[in-house]
């Protein structure tokens, strides 16, 4: 268990800036997951905390230590990759074993921290085989074994999960899940997929082309996002967005007016102070916070359906043109073509401004 | 009923029978020139050769000898001075040349070289370099008033020059130089393309684990690339122990100081072209060339075997 700390970061790949400045608090034990769009910097953020870029400014400290120009091996880390990097031609115990010699630890203790990590994760009955005759879950299991016996301060995990089947996924999920209760280090892991970190973080940072755009617990972040692009990466299906302007300003509230439906006017509360009169906004509201009736509500024409059973997602358009998802828990009698009174419960729809700032 | 069901099936399967016979002879059509090339000039010299080695006699005078020619092998001083040499040529060049080329290859390999393109390039410039030329400048530089023997004399290694091409010892030195200057970055491009099917995040999770870089190369590396490895073995074993071109070009054809320089093939050629012609002798020493090939590649396809 160790705090990680990352000041003022920056990384430059010659022209290119990578990560532009990145301040982060990671407390000792906490499962943080970095999360965001493909190519937004996080692997690099994490093989930067790994040692395995250099760090191009700021400052880096594990444990209250400074480990910018720190050897790898030296940082107290344990790392696994989306691709696993298990050793091909070694079996499952010198997978696990085989680092461990050169940190001059004696066979009888290798053996032991071998066969407590192979029971932890099931492997004992696979510890003779060699990784190609493993599944994708046993090879990712190995991997993580690999890291568990070192012992680590911290975990790095990089996208492990993104390699397996949907089902293996969220079975692996609980197990890391688990792991991390068992062993209470500190995590850091890396996903493009926000269902994986609300469902494993104690703490949420959303990347966004290298800068933290929201950090925060899973819940804080679907309740109370900072701006549209953290609203629209978590919750699944993506929050609605319609365009509109504020008609006018009411004690603690917003009155505006949304782009298709101009007969109406909607009141948003707000805590702080609303918008002049005029003002562009964006609001969102989340699909499962639309239903059919309710205080507020907007004629959606529906044209596609999909029933998962016990839920369903209607799709439709607003009438100025915006795709807007229904969920609801009992719409299986609705059809294609109907129009549906969508309503919302005002308090719970986010306002922003033009440029996708929350406006509180 | 059966009967009306189970002929016209019959027929079917008559009929595709045909057919698969008259695709087969279109295929047989199709590789007959390939076959009869083939055929002529590699499956009838080997044949006729292996005919050969059982004949005796000068130039064109061969009468049928049986084994004599092999009992011949065993008391032919040349022969079996150019069996030493070949033996010696293979046993200290490739594992030489092998451990060199992977080491070339891991540290090209390295994302920190700076001008890898052009090492790369430089190692593997040798094997596409003109042999005549090559021998021609090895031999000047390697002359006793060569630029080798003043650099060696210049930085103080040795007081007197170094009689590269008329020392018995040093001349085998000599050869075993040109040979792995001319062959190491042939085998090490294929080391390099192996590296790079290799998944940079093995090495990645190894450095982050503690493994030492040497280590890394001797137990990651080295047995990742076991099979290039071995592939690159056999083909260079081939190529020493049929090794003619560079003591050719290098003695004047005579395999000298002393016969200290020559190989089987050599001996081949000279009792075929330079000596009165032993046809028959020579298929026989070139049948041991085969022998050696066939038994080394056995044993080390057997070394490399997959134990698991
Ligand atoms: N070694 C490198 N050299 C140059 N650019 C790189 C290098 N590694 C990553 N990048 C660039 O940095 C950006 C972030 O990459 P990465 O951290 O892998 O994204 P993510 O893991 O979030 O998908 C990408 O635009 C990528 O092209
Ligand atoms: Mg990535």
């Amino acid at each position: 268990m160790a705090d990680v700390r990352l000041q003022a970061v920056r990384k430059t790949f010659g022209v290119l800036d990578v990560i532009k400045g990145v301040d982060l608090d990671i407390r000792a034990g906490e499962f943080v997951v970095f999360v965001g769009p493909s190519g937004c910097g996080k692997s690099t953020l994490l093989r930067m905390i790994a040692g395995l870029e250099d760090i191009s400014e700021g400052t880096l400290t594990i444990g209250g230590q400074t480990m910018n120009d720190v050897d790898p091996s030296q940082r107290g880390i344990a790392m696994v990759f989306q691709s696993y990097a298990l050793y091909p031609h070694m079996t499952v115990r010198e997978n696990m074993g085989f680092a461990l010699r050169f940190a001059g630890m004696d066979k009888q203790e290798i053996a032991r921290r071998v066969q407590s990590a192979a029971r932890i994760l099931e492997l004992e009955p696979l510890l003779e085989r060699k990784p190609k005759a493993l599944s994708g879950g046993q090879r990712q299991r190995v991997a993580i074994g690999r890291a568990i016996v070192r012992n680590p301060k911290v975990f790095l995990f990089d996208e492990p999960l993104s390699n397996l089947d949907a089902e293996l996924r969220v079975h692996m999920r609980v197990e890391i899940a688990r792991l991390h209760k068992e062993l209470k280090t500190t995590v850091i892991y890396v996903t493009h997929d926000q269902v994986e970190a609300m469902t494993l973080a104690d703490k949420i940072v959303v990347l966004r082309a290298g800068q933290v755009e929201q950090v925060g617990a899973p819940l804080d972040l679907y309740d109370d996002p900072a701006n549209l692009f953290v609203a629209g990466f978590i919750g699944a299906p993506r929050i609605n967005v319609f365009t509109g302007q504020v008609t006018a300003r009411l004690p603690g509230a917003a009155e505006v007016r949304l782009d298709g439906f101009a007969e109406r006017r909607l009141v948003i509360p707000l805590t702080g102070e609303a918008p002049a009169e005029g003002t562009e906004i964006r609001l969102g509201i989340r699909p499962e916070h639309l239903t059919e009736g309710g205080a507020e509500s907007l004629p959606i024409e529906i044209d596609m359906f999909e029933h998962l059973g016990g839920e369903t997602f209607a799709y439709g358009r607003s009438r100025s043109g915006e795709t807007i998802i229904v969920s609801t828990r009992n719409g299986r009698h609705l059809k294609a073509g109907q129009v549906l009174a969508a309503g919302f419960d005002a308090s719970k729809a986010l306002l922003f401004d033009a440029a996708g700032l929350r406006i509180r | 009923m059966a009967l009306s069901v189970s002929e016209p099936s019959s027929g079917r399967s008559s009929q595709g029978r045909a057919g698969a016979r008259s695709a087969s002879l279109n295929g047989w059509l199709f590789t007959a020139p390939a076959l009869a090339l083939i055929g002529i000039f590699l499956v009838y010299p080997i044949l006729r050769s292996l005919v050969l080695s059982f004949y005796a006699g000068k130039g064109m005078m061969l009468k049928p000898a049986g084994f004599s020619n092999i009992v011949r092998l065993w008391n032919d001083p040349i022969f079996l001075k150019a069996l030493v040499n070949t033996t010696t040529f293979f046993v200290v060049q490739v594992p030489i040349m092998i451990v060199l080329a992977l080491l070339l290859a891991g540290m090209l390999n390295s994302d920190r070289l700076r001008f890898a393109g052009f090492f790369r390039t430089a190692i593997f410039l040798p094997c596409v370099a003109s042999l005549v030329a090559y021998s021609v400048l090895f031999k000047g530089m390697f002359a006793v008033d060569g630029v080798v023997n003043s650099t060696l004399m210049a930085i103080g290694l040795v007081d007197q020059p170094i009689g590269w091409l008329t020392d018995p010892f040093w001349a085998k030195v000599l050869v075993i130089l040109a040979i792995t200057w001319r062959w190491t970055g042939y085998n090490m491009i294929f080391y390099l393309a192996a590296l790079q099917n290799i998944d940079k995040s093995i090495y990645e999770a190894a450095r982050i684990d503690g493994v030492p870089a040497w280590a890394r190369f001797l137990h990651l590396t080295v047995p990742m690339l076991k099979p290039v490895i071995l592939f690159t073995t056999i083909i260079s074993t081939i190529g020493t122990i049929q090794l003619f071109d560079e003591v050719y070009n290098l003695t004047e054809g005579r395999g000298g100081p002393a016969d200290s320089t020559i190989t089987l093939s050599l001996y081949i050629y000279n009792l075929t072209f330079r000596y009165m012609p032993s046809f028959g002798y020579a298929a026989t020493v070139s049948y041991v060339i085969v022998v050696m090939v066939a038994v080394l590649s056995f044993l080390q396809f057997y070394a490399a075997r997959d134990k698991a």
